[in-house]
């Protein structure tokens, strides 16, 4: 399969699954965020990588409508749709922020035993617990070693899941399942920018009733996405004992990726990662997952602790509880840190948008 | 089949040309039979295989077609009759055999039966393997109907015995599967005891030194020759000096004699019928030629007379090379598909100048075009419930999600409907007995030079021992790297369920040693893996995984021919569509069940605008109600059978 | 041995594979050679058991040998097990005079099953199929059997049609009689007695 990325076709006529083919999943931009999948047996995942075997014979479908890689609307249109849409402060280069501050979790399990500050886990918890949502989807290491949406329902679940992997696990293919199940409860989501943007789709589909039900998306920021497969190619290469428990980029400057493995930690240097990241990952210009209701990163420079970005009313009001439950502590996010993370996520914007400009012309 | 001995001598049945062709051989006192199966032959091994205790011969399927004539040829040697019958592909796979048994010569009376299929109506190709007989200077004998079958399969035991020399005897797919009236005669009363003279300089049977033996292989050709123009098996009939002569053979024989009533020209032509056509019957070729005008051949396949005749005719020169030859060359008779008494018939009238139509113009196209607006092709497809179905199913999308745009390489048996719409067009190349796993190897040697796509063969269990097993030892020996799939279900289902070397049954039903697939891999030191594909996750996993971890490997998938598990009492559930999960076409799956998975079996109700299943056909096997997106697919009986 | 309607008769079975029509071209020419007369039947298969659509030929001459085809578009009756292959077989064996004797049960190709391809509707077929020969018999034949307990017996139905139509000098009877040389004899009676309703069908049609 052709990875080079920003290399789409002339699109076929009508849409759905030929297009969807023709402008993600053949170029090789898919980036497994699972948007379409749990919708239509004409797609289907395994070992991180979306695929469609058949042809469906349909020109539209929802497959397309959801896929935030698609050419259409693009970024920049589904962007200023999401400002139009917010009540909250805009700041051009993290969107909708109503807050934003340093956290981490007081909880005596979470501490040091989930990525960064445990602000995660202790929100999805929380919105669990206050019945907020009946149900989280969450990504967690298969057995195998491969990510996987995980449907679950209380604190131990959303603890169990704990930590990312950093490789594409079709988390809302989950979502999918659980909107197409007999129950009505609400259900939450954790994603990436792209699933984000994605369950911001989902919700709003003329045709997809049923995702009303997904009210809550807690976003992590997300510089890269890896592809498991090659992943996996460069680690058999290293040496490295699989499955990969964990997987974390500590903030700059370290430079490495760093593996919890069944034998131990393990690092990896970043040059050598760099062929394993996903190629759409090239055409994605958000850093802080914009469409969530809240986004949370690592601190960066302030080990143990992450950045909280507070986006809509749904998410401030469960970070109020947070709050006023004691379950985190904050801290001011330093000027300079803030200067850092404007930057990146300036950095990454105009790197994505450059790229997609470049796949419109092609 | 039946037991062939039981006919009463004198007494007229109607037999199939396979049959009539096996009771001849019984009739000759054939010692041992032998075949490996493929239609259109396959009856006369199982008549001779149901015949064989009462009769106190061996009837044996081989594992492949040179091992039979090699088997029949022993017998020979041993001073007693052999027989060996096969398709029209398995005399290629006897071709080296052949070519020495020419020149080394054989005792007792030998004969290979080829049954060619003009059309291909169950073959991969239509070849003419008549050509061995040109190829190796052996005598060709062709019959037309079945009572010749049964009479010439006699003469050619006798031919074979006079000369020593292998004897070549052609039926087609429409003679070997026509039925007619056929006489029995007698069955030999005592047999002679087979033994070979070790001592007996006649009885070194090897082709050393070449030429002096080559020269006397020529010399039984001449004399085979000389006995069948005495044996008078070329028939003319006719008019004394006819406007034109029809040269024909095989079938092509009844459908001249018609097509010269047909176009109502008797009193014009003759029909000279050859049941003897190698070496060429010049004696009366020279007699019935001279005298006419003009000459048409009707041969099934390839211009084998009508070249030789020509070349011959050159040759003799005077009013012979400058006769008018009608036939394949020249266009009078396509050179491709199957003759028809219609399509000779126009060829003698055409050559005749006086044109013929089988019925009038204005009716063929009206019914034509009635058929080709209103009549939808019916393409053959893998049965309901057949495992091949659901193996290609998971290969599907098991190479989907691999995404490397794997290759399946594939060849004979009923999985070569991979390549067609009901395997998902998921087999790429097919061609001879073996050939997936031997294309496979080469391409599995790409990999340095930058082939990144996975490589899959997928083999029958009974094609696997026949031609598979060598290319397998060569991909272990130059550590090649694919996949090797074995369909495994149990059984030859393409040409009537005959067992095999891994079921452990003989031709005539008794037990033989089976010989297992997975140890006979193992002890290549392969490692195998065994999965059931009606499972078609477990399948899907299987495949995925050893194509990613790569390097030669052997996955069985196991699962008895659904026909085959029909008669040992069907499939454990009955099937039916939940009308409250099929939404019909508001689920977006687009008729996922009936047009993509496309098992007979299903449909999609109009009507009731949602899948169902079709009571008659579905079997019961329950392998769709895994691939329903809303699990509308509902397995009865559930629980009561492992699915 | 009674005269033939016309000398050689030639009868087309087609259906497709699995629906016993190589059995009822057995039968018949069984029971024709018992009867006295020369008889010729060719089958076509191969794939016979997947799907795909099969042929025999019976021919019949009072003396004489024929050969297995029926010359092109001269057959005396076409019976059908299935109503999409006569259609299809009228360019090759038909004439305006030849009797058409056909299932009205489809079986649907897969390509149609699949919904690629567009299966006629019944009165389109039927119509056409009228237009194409002298005679045609439209028989429920499937739906008989089915009553009878086995749609496979609709084989015997169409065979009893055939011997009303008058083409066939054969009687029930002769039939019977080739019947008991392939059929055990628990399973005699109902193959009977799926003949007979054959029979009566075409006649009331």
């Amino acid at each position: 399969m052709a990875s080079s990325p920003a290399v789409a076709p002339a699109p076929p006529p009508g849409g759905g699954l030929a297009r969807l083919r023709a402008e993600v999943l053949d170029p090789g931009l898919c980036v497994a965020c699972g948007a379409c999948l749990g919708i239509c047996p004409h797609l289907i995942f395994h070992d991180g990588r979306v695929a469609a075997p058949d042809a469906c014979g349909l020109d539209s479908g929802r497959c397309l409508d959801l896929c935030p890689q698609a050419i259409a609307p693009g970024p920049e249109a589904r962007r200023q749709e999401l400002a139009q849409a917010s009540d909250a402060p805009w700041w051009p280069e993290l969107g909708p922020v109503r807050q934003a501050v340093w956290a981490r979790a007081t909880a005596a399990d979470l501490v040091g035993q989930v990525q960064y500050g445990g602000v995660v886990s202790t929100l999805a918890a929380l919105a669990l617990e206050l019945g907020l949502v009946g149900e989280m989807v969450l990504t967690q290491a298969g057995l195998d070693g491969a990510p996987e949406g995980a449907r679950v329902t209380d604190r131990a679940g959303v603890l169990a899941a704990g930590g990312s992997i950093y490789a594409a696990g079709a988390g809302l293919m989950q979502v999918n399942q659980a909107l197409a199940s007999d129950e009505s409860h609400p259900l939450g989501l954790v994603g990436l920018p792209c699933q984000a943007w994605g369950a911001r789709a989902l919700r709003a589909h003329p045709n997809y009733p049923a995702a009303r039900r997904l009210q809550l998306v807690i976003g992590l920021f997300c510089t890269l996405n890896l592809d498991l497969r090659r992943l996996r190619a460069v680690l058999d290469q290293a040496g490295v004992d699989q499955p990969i428990l964990r997987a974390d980029f500590p903030p700059p400057p370290a430079g490495v990726l760093e593996l919890t493995l069944p034998g131990g930690l393990r690092q990896i240097p970043l040059d050598d990662i760099r062929p394993t990241v996903l190629a759409g990952c090239a055409l994605c210009p958000d850093l802080s997952a914009e469409a969530a209701d809240l986004s949370v990163g690592a601190a960066e420079g302030q080990a143990g602790w992450n950045t909280v970005l507070v986006r809509s009313a749904v998410g401030e009001k469960l970070w109020a509880e947070a709050l006023a439950r004691g379950l985190v502590e904050i801290q001011p996010l330093p000027e300079e840190t803030r200067g850092h993370l404007l930057g990146a996520a300036q950095a990454k914007r105009q790197r994505g948008l450059m790229a997609g400009k470049e796949r419109r012309h092609v | 089949m039946s037991d062939l001995t039981r006919l009463t001598p004198g007494v007229a049945v109607l037999l199939q040309g396979n049959q009539a062709l096996a009771r001849g051989a019984l009739e000759a006192g054939v010692a041992l039979a032998a075949a490996y199966p493929g239609n259109p032959s396959s009856e006369i091994l199982e008549s001779l295989a149901d015949s064989a205790s009462s009769a106190g011969f061996h009837a044996e399927w081989s594992a492949n077609e040179k091992v039979a004539l090699e088997s029949a040829a022993a017998v020979s040697f041993a001073g007693v009759r052999g027989l060996a019958s096969m398709k029209q592909n398995g005399v290629n796979v006897c071709l080296d055999f052949i070519h020495n048994l020419a020149i080394s010569g054989c005792r007792g009376g030998l004969v290979l039966v080829t049954c060619d299929d003009p059309s291909g109506v169950s073959s991969t190709n239509e070849e003419d393997a008549r050509f061995v007989a040109r190829l190796a200077d052996l005598p060709l004998i062709e019959p037309a109907t079945p009572a010749q079958c049964l009479a010439l399969m006699k003469y050619a035991f006798e031919l074979s015995e006079a000369i020593g020399q292998l004897v070549v005897l052609r039926s087609l797919s429409r003679l070997s599967h026509t039925r007619a009236a056929v006489t029995p005669g007698a069955l030999p009363a005592g047999r002679p005891r087979p033994h070979w003279d070790p001592a007996d300089p006649a009885q070194r049977w090897a082709t050393l030194p070449v030429v002096p033996r080559h020269r006397v292989m020529k010399q039984k050709l001449q004399q085979a020759g000389q006995l069948m123009a005495q044996a008078g098996l070329n028939q003319y009939q006719g008019p004394e000096r006819p406007e034109l002569v029809i040269v024909a053979s095989g079938s092509s024989v009844l459908y001249a004699r018609e097509a010269i009533g047909l176009v109502d020209a008797a009193a014009r032509v003759g029909l000279l019928s050859l049941a003897g056509t190698w070496p060429l019957p010049a004696e009366i070729l020279a007699q019935r030629l001279a005298n006419a005008g003009a000459v048409l051949f009707a041969e099934e396949i390839d211009p084998f007379i009508e070249t030789e005749v020509k070349a011959w005719a050159a040759q003799q020169g005077g009013a012979l090379a400058g006769l008018s030859f009608h036939g394949k060359a020249d266009g009078s008779l396509p050179e491709v598909g199957e003759l028809t008494p219609g399509l000779v018939a126009a060829a003698l009238a055409d050559s005749l100048g006086s044109p013929w139509r089988s019925v009038e113009a204005g009716y063929l196209e009206r019914a034509r075009a009635t058929v080709e607006t209103l009549a939808p092709v019916r393409e053959v497809g893998f049965c309901p419930g057949c495992p091949h179905r659901a193996s290609f199913w998971a290969i599907k999308q098991a190479l989907a999600v691999d995404g490397r745009q794997g290759i399946v390489s594939g060849d004979i048996g009923c999985y070569t409907m991979g390549h067609r719409p009901t395997g998902f067009q998921r087999v790429n190349s097919v061609h001879c007995m073996g050939s997936g796993l031997g294309v496979a190897s080469g391409l599995g040697q790409l990999k340095p030079q930058g082939f990144d796509q996975p490589v899959v063969a997928v083999v029958g269990d009974s094609t696997f021992y026949h031609a598979g097993l060598p290319a397998l030892v060569n991909a272990r020996w130059n550590q090649s790297d694919y996949l090797l799939i074995i369909l495994d279900n149990s059984a030859t289902a393409m040409t009537g369920f005959q067992p095999h070397p891994g079921t452990g049954l003989t031709a005539s039903g008794q037990a033989g040693q089976a010989v297992e697939l997975e140890k006979v891999c193992q002890a290549l030191g392969l490692a195998v893996e065994v999965a059931d594909p009606y499972d078609l996750e477990a399948t899907q996993a299987a495949i995925y995984n050893a194509v990613r971890q790569g390097g030669l490997k052997v996955l069985i998938l196991r699962r008895v021919c659904a026909l085959v598990q029909g008669r040992r009492g069907g499939h454990p559930f009955k099937m039916r569509i939940d009308p409250a999960k099929c939404r019909g076409e508001s689920c977006g799956c687009n008729r996922f069940c009936s047009r993509v998975f496309r098992c007979p079996g299903l449909y999609y109700d109009e009507k009731a605008g949602r899948a169902a299943i079709d009571e008659v056909v579905c079997v019961g096997c329950g392998v769709c109600r895994q691939i329903c997106p809303a699990g509308a697919i509902l397995a009865e009986g559930e629980g009561e059978a492992a699915a | 041995m009674k005269a033939l309607t016309s000398d050689p008769l030639g009868i087309v079975i087609t259906g497709v594979g699995g629906q016993g029509n190589v059995l009822m071209s057995q039968v018949l020419g069984r029971a024709f050679l018992a009867a006295g007369y020369s008889v010729t039947v060719g089958e076509t298969y191969g794939l016979s058991q997947r799907g795909g659509a099969v042929l025999s030929q019976v021919r019949v001459t009072a003396s004489g040998v024929l050969g297995p085809l029926i010359p092109e578009n001269r057959a005396d009756a076409i019976v059908s097990l299935e109503p999409l292959e006569a259609l299809r077989v009228l360019p090759v064996y038909g004439h305006p005079g030849v009797t058409v004797i056909t299932n009205d049960r489809p079986l649907l190709p897969l390509g149609v099953l699949s919904g690629q391809e567009r299966y006629p509707a019944p009165e389109e077929l039927k119509s056409s199929l009228a237009g194409l020969c002298g005679r045609l018999y439209w028989l429920p034949a499937t739906a008989v059997a089915s009553q009878l307990g086995n749609p496979i017996l609709a084989n015997l139905v169409m065979l009893g049609a055939l011997l009303a139509t008058g083409l066939v000098p054969l009687t029930p009877e002769q039939i019977d009689a080739a019947l008991g040389d392939l059929f055990p004899a628990p399973k005699l009676a109902l193959n009977h007695a799926a003949l007979r309703q054959g029979l009566a069908l075409a006649r009331e049609g």
